[in-house]
């Protein structure tokens, strides 16, 4: 094995030159390893229908202990005759009032519970032969998701109800983000703190401190408008209890009583700049995607990195690089200019004249001047000038029979 | 024997060292992955870490060949366990129903006998009842009930998005490098997107929307060609045959025949409908002109001339075909955008479904990669290949098989005389410098001189 002419005498030419066919795994094999990127795709709607069923739930069991503690006051108390009846009546309508509440839960459970079993039923229906309409449908899911993400609503909403996937994209989840984002830009923390209280359980799991970052402004405001005792007390109500794990945060916003919102001081005068409120929404965009399993990053952009570094190369940066490439483009360029260029362990070679790729069956041809043309296109051009060939690049003329086979591996 | 000496000691090892377990492992002839383990080992040491990504390459290939076959049965246990989650979540609505009907009929029942027990019943009956009912409540005690079955349906939502972890690849956002994508581009990359697949009103309402005005320049150009495009359909070539009029420069330059196609199909047309006095004078108008260059052509649309009004039974029928119309109206799409610098493709699908292919390979990285992920922010060139489909292959990449460098201008291939291709420092090295000195071409038993290599231009 250590040495080299023994395997190399089995290699025949005609062999290494097989090797420029590049023999792409499986077709199937892709489809499924490009299937297992669906995570989120499934994740989302379960999650929405896991949250529905819990707040249904949780309704019927307040109702309910609601109700039997309602029957045991009218026990325990001493009613009349008269207000017995009446407090069973109110009891009897609460119970009808929940019974509609549950069916129309139970409509809404139904519902979400279609919509998983619609994503599972498109992700089964990936074949290699429907691929390419898949792969546009992929496209358009991708692109709401961004929109969504953005809060491009109206966008989004067009492009799923213009394509018919409204069961395979996210945009009656993001329509609870929607009322927040809304709310913190005109400045207003009454619906992400409700929201935050919806979640609770699933927040202080993941540690989040986006509740405390919320009293924070809050209390920034406080101090912005010399409400200074109001303030005091806010903090004590609802800072103080985070004091245990976020204590140099709460010192710090707790300073600002003694700078106030004119300060000059850095480290306080930041506290105050109207950009904190675009930061509390990105906190809350990260949050809301972290609790539907989400990416914290759109998947257009997560997938166009992907692309952008397979893509990359030296010769995309060049002038004559050609317009099919996404990275002639100067927008592409752009975005790629960080990344790292990709990297290959075989020679792909593309036939100047044709695009097509070299290889076995189309396999390089040199000519006199040293430039490389696919077999095909150079039979193609001999056929059509009695044999003659014009090198397109130099303007070469040659015949047909000058042409040498190239082996590249 | 030339080639043995270029091996350094330590270098020696490492092939004894990686190699054989490879070979052992995966280099059967089915594995078309793995190189043979001849030349290139032989010839540069091979980094420890670039072992592990090749290992990791080669696994990965070995794993997805099976693995179809294995996410189509996930696919359906993951199915079966979502069914599993609905049954349970049925359960415990209908059992929420049932109990609700039950303490409401309780509640009833005890409202009616209070009611009914109207005149003769003491006044405390109507506390005895009370108490009855608050007795008979504990008995059902509904919340008990309640929670057996949420017990249940709570094991099922729990398993579930387990399993989805297990099947799927569940963050893709890992193999991220979090760098400013700025979005003014990315915003524009998409309104260009909608305007080139002719979805003009969405293209507005995003651009609207995003608030990017400057990228609805992109609007004007793909506008005129969804109006041609829209033309053709209807059958009417007027504004094509404009359009390439005006551009007979630029077209002609790049070596496109669309004017006479264009031609072509406006002569049949008129041929069909308005009879051959009409036809031939369009002929003489505007095919002539290509005479020079198409004269087969011309003279196979003359010969039509003579079955006016037959045309379906004559030999020239395919002319007929609607899908000239098809075609036609796809090289005018590719054409149009050439002029106007664009690609045929929308880049952004491209890109997207480049990254689709790529990413798992980045994945698989990064988690052999995990620790690291400093070294993955700044890394210049990927580790390893991600390999695409055919259709991403937009430049010539050649790849010194024995250095596995990556040809440059500094470094350009070179044609040995025996046909085998290296580049320019391989072949410096086998040489040892010397252009008359022969040495043995590492893929065949020829003896070769550098001196006699060419470069090649790829």
């Amino acid at each position: 094995m250590s040495s080299p002419m023994e395997t190399d005498t089995q290699l025949p030419n005609g062999n290494s030159a097989g090797a420029t066919a590049i023999t792409p795994p499986s077709k199937l094999g892709k489809l499924a390893d490009c299937l297992k990127l669906e995570h989120q795709f499934l994740r989302v709607p379960f999650e929405h229908y896991k949250k529905t069923i819990r707040a249904n739930h949780r309704a019927v069991e307040k109702e309910v202990s609601a109700v039997i503690s309602g029957v045991s006051d009218a026990a325990d108390s001493d009613l009349s005759r008269d207000d017995a009846v009446i407090q069973l009546n109110s009891l009897v309508s609460r119970l009808q009032g929940l019974k509609r509440k549950l069916e129309e839960g139970s409509r809404t459970e139904h519902l979400q519970a279609q919509k998983c079993r619609a994503r599972l039923d498109h992700l089964d229906s990936a074949e290699v032969d429907n691929l390419s309409e898949w792969n546009g449908i992929r496209l358009k899911r991708i692109l709401v998701d961004y929109m969504l993400r953005m809060s491009y609503y109206d966008t989004a909403l067009k492009l799923a109800q213009s394509s018919n996937i409204q069961d395979l994209v996210d945009v009656d989840v993001f329509h609870e983000a929607k009322k927040v984002i809304d709310a913190l830009q005109k400045k207003e923390v009454g619906p992400a703190l409700a929201w935050c209280a919806e979640n609770k359980s699933k927040l202080k799991k993941s540690k989040s401190k986006f509740e405390f970052q919320l009293r924070l402004q809050e209390f920034i405001e406080l101090v912005r408008a010399e409400n200074n005792m109001q303030a005091i007390s806010y903090a004590r109500k609802y800072l103080a209890p985070w004091g245990a794990t976020h204590m140099k945060e709460l010192q710090r916003v707790m300073a600002t009583l003694a700078f106030r919102s004119n300060t000059e001081c850095a480290t306080y005068k930041v506290l105050f700049e109207a950009k904190q409120w675009d930061y509390l929404v990105d906190q809350f965009k990260q949050e809301f995607c972290r609790l539907y399993g989400m990416t914290l990053e759109p998947l257009l952009n997560i997938y166009l990195q992907a692309g952008l570094s397979a893509l990359k190369t030296p010769f995309c940066y060049e002038d004559d690089c050609t317009k099919e490439d996404p990275l002639s483009q100067e927008g592409f360029r752009k975005l790629a200019q960080p990344l790292p260029y990709s990297k290959q362990h075989h020679s792909k070679l593309v036939c100047y004249i044709s695009k097509e790729l070299m290889d076995t069956e189309n396999p390089p041809l040199v000519l006199p001047n040293g430039y490389v043309y696919s077999t095909k296109a150079l039979e193609d051009m001999a056929k059509q000038n009695h044999g003659k060939i014009t090198c397109p690049r130099t303007g070469l003329v040659c015949d047909y029979t000058d042409v040498v086979k190239a082996f590249i591996s | 024997m030339v080639n043995k000496n270029n091996k350094s000691p330590k270098f020696k090892q490492k092939e004894i060292g990686i190699w054989p377990l490879l070979t052992f492992n995966f280099c059967t002839k089915t594995c078309q992955k793995c190189p043979p383990i001849n030349h290139h080992s032989v010839f540069r040491p091979l980094h420890s870490s670039s072992a592990i990504f090749w290992w990791l390459s080669i696994l990965s290939t070995t794993i997805t060949l099976r693995s179809l076959s294995n996410l189509e049965m996930e696919l359906n246990s993951i199915k079966d366990a979502f069914d599993r989650v609905t049954k349970k979540q049925k359960l415990s609505s209908s059992k929420s129903q049932e109990i609700i009907e039950q303490i409401g009929q309780e509640i009833e029942q005890a409202l009616s006998r209070i009611q009914s027990g109207n005149d003769s019943a003491s006044p405390s009956d109507h506390k005895l009842i009370l108490n009855e009912l608050k007795a008979k409540l504990k008995e059902i005690a509904p919340l008990s009930q309640l929670e057996g079955t949420q017990k249940d349906l709570n094991i099922a939502l729990s398993k579930y998005p387990k399993l989805l972890d297990k099947s799927f690849n569940p963050d893709i956002s890992k193999a991220y490098r979090n760098i400013d994508f700025d979005i003014h581009t990315v915003n524009q990359i998409i309104a260009s997107h909608f305007y080139r697949q002719g979805q003009f009103d969405l293209g507005d309402c995003f651009v609207d929307e995003c608030n990017e005005p400057e990228a609805a320049e992109k609007k004007a150009p793909f506008l005129e060609m969804f109006q041609i495009l829209e033309a053709m359909k209807s059958r009417n070539l007027e504004p094509a045959l404009n359009w390439a009029t005006n551009n007979h420069e630029q077209l002609s330059q790049n070596g496109s025949d669309i004017e006479l196609k264009l031609h072509r199909l406006q002569f049949v047309e008129i041929l069909q409908n308005k009879g051959r006095d009409e036809a031939l004078k369009y002929a003489r108008a505007f095919l002539a002109p290509f005479a020079a260059k198409h004269l087969a052509e011309i003279q196979k649309l003359m010969a039509c001339l003579l079955w006016a009004g037959r045309l379906d039974s004559s030999p020239y029928a395919e002319l007929l075909s609607s899908i000239h119309w098809d075609k036609l109206a796809e090289e005018f799409t590719r054409q149009f955008c050439n002029l106007i610098g664009q690609s045929y493709e929308s880049p952004l699908s491209v890109t997207i479904a480049a990254g689709v292919q790529g990413l798992p390979t980045l994945l698989k990285l990064m988690n052999v990669m995990t620790g690291k992920k400093q070294e993955w922010q700044s890394m210049k060139q990927l580790p390893v290949p991600v390999d695409l489909d055919r259709e991403f292959q937009f430049h010539s990449i050649f790849v010194c098989p024995v250095s596995r460098d990556q040809a440059s201008e500094e470094n350009p291939p070179m044609l040995l005389s025996c046909g085998h291709v290296l580049c320019k420092q391989s072949i410096t090295k086998l040489s040892k410098n010397n252009i008359t000195r022969p040495f043995k071409c590492p893929y065949c038993p020829s003896e070769v001189e550098a001196g006699q290599c060419r470069q090649l231009y790829l």
